[in-house]
């Protein structure tokens, strides 16, 4: 089994719901953007195009940042999900500098929203993130074990995302890719990414 | 003026085409700089110190690894986790120099105190001997593996940065023992060294410049990388602390000390300035890094 999703750029539109959503959901202090949406211009008046492309952990199938953790903190799941055991993780970044789609954060000190203290939100989330080490994307582990899906695709207004099995050939996320010539970014890296993009 | 924090940069960086890496460069990323610099030139010491028998060389060879151990402790944001990061050592190269240093810093240690008993002619000091330096050795060699095995920093992912590491911390270790000759006048026992020191730091300039010219050609990242080492942000560390203070200067000084006539005290500068450059050349290759641009 590996997990992979599959984004539709053709749909998406950016408004960074996703974005958005994942903050909501995994309580990301400042600064750290486990999904953040990109927007990309190409052409010139009147012959412009605009693509937002929306980015986070690759759950690579060959994942660099695994192979040089030096603690075993940063793992590949059963299911294929790449996750971090913070417990384990000692904050030396070295999975920072080996991952190519740079999808990681480290968080290095107590950081709140707003300047007076934490909010009861921040206080409640925050007891998921240690200081001191390395956090990304997870395809929300917590919900997938509850049988929902991640937040970002359960959120998305336009359907732009789906998210399956990519070992299963009659899944949704399986079949758009085969179907729309589904694209990795960096393939020639060798890491190969779970995550799709169908092209605009 | 208000305050920008670290976080506000890093969210700044992630709109640029090309970001910065600023983890291993800036802030406490300047303490891992630190650290792989003292381990070099400590270890680059102890293997330079044992052929020119200068004890003192062994014992500052041992103190530089163990500040560079301590900065790497520093350095981390879980310092306390430190012994987890041995455990990998089938994959990774931060595992790997972890064992060496461990593996040096305790054979080394024990090593100085048989030189203490008077016991280092004994079949043990001569295992313990070649143990510490294997394991000097093995320091010398890990800290370019570290840099050049990420995927992510394309200035880094090449072979040539192991070997420019090599090069710079046998040059840092040759600069500590010609200093330490010096101020403990035992400058004629290390005046053979002094043609190797040159042609380390010729062939360290000529490294220096292959990297930079096959870099500029591997792809849009690295052009963008090398010019900001050759234009950019990183120039003035660059020009002025490893090609003038790392290189010329000692290359100047080494080649009129070659022929001749040359100063002690001159020596010791350019043994000084070049162990600045050594440094300069660490830093200006980590500040360097960009990651590639997305979407691709």
């Amino acid at each position: 089994m590996r997990y992979g999703m599959v984004i539709d750029l053709k749909r998406c539109i950016g408004c960074t719901g996703c974005s958005l959503v994942c903050k909501a959901e995994n309580a990301t202090p400042p600064g750290v953007l486990w999904l953040r949406v990109v927007k990309n211009e190409s052409g010139k008046y009147p012959q412009v195009r605009r693509v937002s492309m929306p980015l986070q952990c690759m759950h690579c199938a060959e994942p660099p940042c695994v192979e040089v953790c030096p603690t075993g903190a940063t793992y590949k799941r059963s299911n294929g999900i790449v996750d971090i055991d913070a417990d384990k993780c000692v904050g030396c970044r070295y999975c920072m500098m080996a991952c190519p789609y740079d999808q990681r954060f480290f968080l290095s000190e107590e950081r709140q929203y707003f300047g007076e203290g934490l909010t009861p939100f921040e206080t409640h989330g925050y007891r998921r993130h240690q200081q001191g080490v390395v956090s990304k994307c997870n395809f929300c582990v917590p919900r997938l074990e509850q049988g929902l899906e991640p937040a970002c695709v359960a959120n998305c207004m336009t359907k732009a995302r789906a998210f399956g099995d990519l070992d299963d050939p009659h899944s949704e996320a399986s079949k758009l890719i085969r179907d729309r010539a589904g694209y990795q970014l960096y393939p020639e890296l060798g890491t190969n990414p779970s995550i799709y993009y169908l092209p605009p | 003026m208000e305050r920008i924090e670290p976080f506000q940069v890093r969210v700044s960086d992630l709109r640029e085409r090309f970001r910065p890496q600023r983890e291993w460069a800036e802030g406490r990323g300047l303490l891992l700089i630190l650290a792989h610099f003292l381990t070099g030139a400590g270890a680059g010491a102890w293997l330079f110190s044992v052929p020119f028998g200068l004890d003192l060389g062994l014992v500052v060879g041992l103190l530089l690894v163990s500040l560079g151990g301590l900065a790497h402790l520093l350095f981390l944001g879980r310092p306390e986790r430190f012994w987890r990061m041995v455990t990998r050592f089938g994959s990774s190269w931060i595992s790997r120099g972890l064992a060496g240093m461990s593996l040096f810093t305790v054979v080394a240690f024990v090593y100085l105190i048989l030189l203490v008993l008077g016991a280092r002619q004994t079949l043990l000091g001569g295992i313990v001997l070649v143990l510490s330096l294997l394991g000097a050795l093995w320091i010398v060699v890990y800290k370019g593996f570290v840099w050049a095995s990420g995927k992510g920093i394309p200035l880094w992912n090449t072979p040539l940065v192991p070997a420019l590491y090599i090069a710079y911390a046998l040059r840092a270790g040759a600069a500590v023992i010609l200093i330490l000759g010096l101020l403990g006048s035992r400058a004629a026992a290390l005046e053979p060294l002094e043609p190797a020191k040159l042609w380390l730091a010729v062939s360290t300039a000529v490294l220096v410049l292959v990297y930079l010219e096959v870099m500029r050609g591997s792809g849009i990242t690295t052009l963008r990388s090398v010019n900001l080492i050759l234009f950019g942000r990183v120039a003035v560390p660059f020009y002025l602390g490893a090609v003038l203070l790392g290189l010329l200067i000692p290359i100047i000084i080494g080649g009129f000390a070659y022929s001749g006539g040359v100063p002690m005290g001159l020596l010791g500068l350019a043994a000084l300035l070049s162990l600045l450059g050594d440094l300069a050349i660490i830093y200006c290759i980590a500040k360097a890094g960009l990651y590639r641009p997305l979407p691709a």
